[in-house]
């Protein structure tokens, strides 16, 4: 697994890189000492696994995660003392370590880490579709998610943002839907209509309405109309 | 900003408060008169005057104008009573004036409503008395009902004074108090101890001689801190040594990021300074000035004899307004000006200013003990 480490602090790095040597899954590929330089290094190395610094002077780590294209690799926070800045990703199975690190904890955060992900499958319809595995950052105000494509049920365009449902939350991304459709693998989400996008694979039933249209009923309860052209195209792909 | 906030806030206050006097003011003279009145009325119509012989509208109507009166006398004495800042005279000073205001005025209202009832209203003089003795009369009745009214007056501002001053006494205390818990809260930064704790780890393997050093620096620093709030004063030199400390650490962790430039008279170093002020002070500047920019910065400290004090100024780049994006919340700065303030009153000041172009300087004058 390549890791990144991101840190505006020379010896906190040198540290971490120190710890991880006992970890031979985890080789540092490179490291960052703010914003800029990570995304640099980020489309460079295209590490799996970011060590980020809540606090960087500049741009926060949570600006960071916000400005990056999904999808985003995974994440360990390394913080020196407010646990506050990381707890809101704690229902997200997202993990931080607080500085000085401990190595029992260290541990037990590489031992929580997916395993390497399998090489990705040959030949995608297209190149940058996000996979279900893949991830995508959302925040709103203080709650932040990493959300996996394939839990994503429902996306709603809202002007410039894309209201994205998941689980219990619907937060808004700072992407608009037209954005997010070209990214989406088509063989999983289908444009309903002007407003949305549906994952297939959520669909729970569906039902004919006015005028040859088709109402589908998402797992998670929403309904969502097809008019009767995106009805017409959807009904082709479903007997495909 | 905070401070400003606090006094408008307190202004509002002041405002609200008058208003509540003006409303019980109105409430007590249309209460206290009404209930005169109503037994004035019900006294003439259980035992009337055998001799005049009154009809029950006339009776209404003689009351009213007495009582109507008497209210728009005293309604005329209050704006006076303040105006010859009665309120602030002692009882002994008081009570002379207020026998001499009773009669005066009760003299006016006698001369006034004999002059209505028997002028105007041509109601017939009685018999049994002389006009002269039925003045006399009416002239002790009103000095009883006015005296009561003034002492009814003085008495609740008496009371009201107590009650504010106990209120104001109060609040001192607990500003004093919250103080004190802030200046405490503010000595120890537990981001900056471990950061320097987790930099120390680093430096054990990497630079074991420096790792020794910033062990005991840190430790300088964290007794310092605990000890400051037991003296009221320290040495100039004392601080300087701790927060030479400070940015030695700090310094481990921004490295080249954190350039410094010290200029201390040494005529400065044996001057009283608060324990702390210096150390916030420089915090604030890294914090505001080297933390949010990748590039760092310098920061400068100056200290100055003056004669009178001590002169200390701490500039770092950046902007007042926190352009630099992390945003003030002006709190360090705020305890500190109110440590000085408690210590030394007005004669001390903390300024911060921007000085061209994007510097912020925060300068203190520091005077020296009036009872050294």
């Amino acid at each position: 697994m390549k890791a990144l480490l991101i840190d505006d602090e020379r010896l906190a790095r040198n540290e971490l890189r120190r710890l991880l040597a006992s970890f031979p899954e985890i080789r540092v590929a490179g490291e960052a000492q703010n914003a800029r330089q990570a995304r640099e290094q980020l489309s460079a190395l295209k590490p799996d696994l970011l060590f980020l610094d809540v606090q960087m002077p500049g741009e926060s780590g949570i600006d960071f995660l916000e400005s990056l294209e999904p999808p985003v690799p995974h994440v360990i926070f390394t913080t020196a003392y407010d646990e506050f800045a990381v707890k809101a990703f704690e229902l997200n199975a997202l993990d931080y370590l607080l500085k000085p690190v401990d190595p029992a904890r260290l541990a037990a955060a590489v031992e929580r880490l997916p395993g390497q992900r399998a090489a990705p499958e040959p030949g995608p319809l297209r190149p940058g579709l996000l996979e279900a595995a893949d991830k995508v950052f959302v925040r709103e105000g203080e709650k932040c998610w990493f959300v996996e494509v394939g839990q994503i049920r429902l996306l709603e365009s809202e002007g410039n943002y894309t209201r994205v449902h998941f689980g219990d939350a619907q937060p808004q991304l700072f992407r608009s839907l037209n954005a997010m459709e070209e990214r989406l693998d088509p063989k999983f989400f289908f444009r309903a209509n002007r407003r949305q996008i549906i994952n297939i694979a959520w669909i729970a039933g569906i039902e004919p309405w006015f005028s040859s249209g088709l109402l589908v009923q998402l797992k998670g309860g929403a309904k969502v109309e097809l008019s009767r052209r995106q009805a017409q195209e959807f009904r082709e792909r479903m007997s495909l | 900003m905070e401070v400003s906030a606090d006094i408008s806030l307190r202004q509002a206050d002041a405002g609200e408060r008058e208003r509540a006097r003006a409303r019980l003011y109105v409430l007590c003279q249309v209460v206290g008169w009404g209930a005169w009145m109503a037994l004035e009325t019900s006294g003439s119509i259980v035992f009337p005057d055998p001799e005049t012989k009154r009809t029950l509208a006339e009776t209404i109507s003689i009351v009213v104008v007495i009582v109507g009166s008497g209210l728009l006398l005293t309604h005329f004495i209050r704006p006076l009573l303040t105006r010859w800042r009665w309120k602030q005279l002692s009882w002994r000073a008081l009570l002379p004036r207020l026998v001499a205001t009773s009669f005066a005025t009760s003299a006016l209202w006698s001369l006034f409503t004999i002059g209505w009832v028997h002028g105007v209203l041509n109601s017939p003089w009685p018999h049994k008395y002389s006009p002269l003795l039925l003045a006399f009369f009416d002239i002790c009745y009103g000095c009883i009902i006015f005296f009561g009214w003034l002492c009814l007056y003085f008495l609740y501002h008496t009371f009201d004074r107590l009650n504010r001053s106990e209120i104001e006494r109060f609040q001192l205390m607990t500003s004093v108090k919250e103080a004190e818990l802030r200046a405490l809260k503010s000595q120890v930064n537990p981001h900056f101890i471990f950061n320097s704790l987790n930099s120390l780890r680093a430096l054990i393997d990497e630079n074991p001689e420096r790792a020794r050093q910033s062990v005991t620096q840190l430790a300088n620093l964290l007794r310092y801190s605990l000890q400051s709030g037991q003296l009221e004063t320290v040495p100039f030199e004392d601080e300087l040594g701790v927060v030479n400390d400070y940015l030695a650490l700090e310094q481990v962790r921004h490295e080249e990021r954190l350039r410094l430039r010290l200029d201390v008279a040494p005529d400065a170093l044996h001057l009283p300074i608060p324990p702390m002020l210096l150390q916030t002070l420089v915090e604030n500047a890294v914090k505001y000035g080297i933390t949010p920019r990748p590039e760092g910065g310098e920061i400068a400290i100056v200290a100055r004899n003056e004669g009178g004090g001590l002169r200390i100024r701490v500039s770092n780049p950046g902007q007042i307004d926190g352009g630099s994006g992390s945003p003030s919340t002006g709190v360090g700065l705020h305890n500190a000006a109110e440590r000085l303030r408690l210590i030394f009153g007005e004669r001390a000041t903390l300024r911060l200013r921007s000085e061209a172009p994007s510097v912020v300087v925060a300068e203190a004058v520091i005077p020296l003990p009036l009872h050294p």
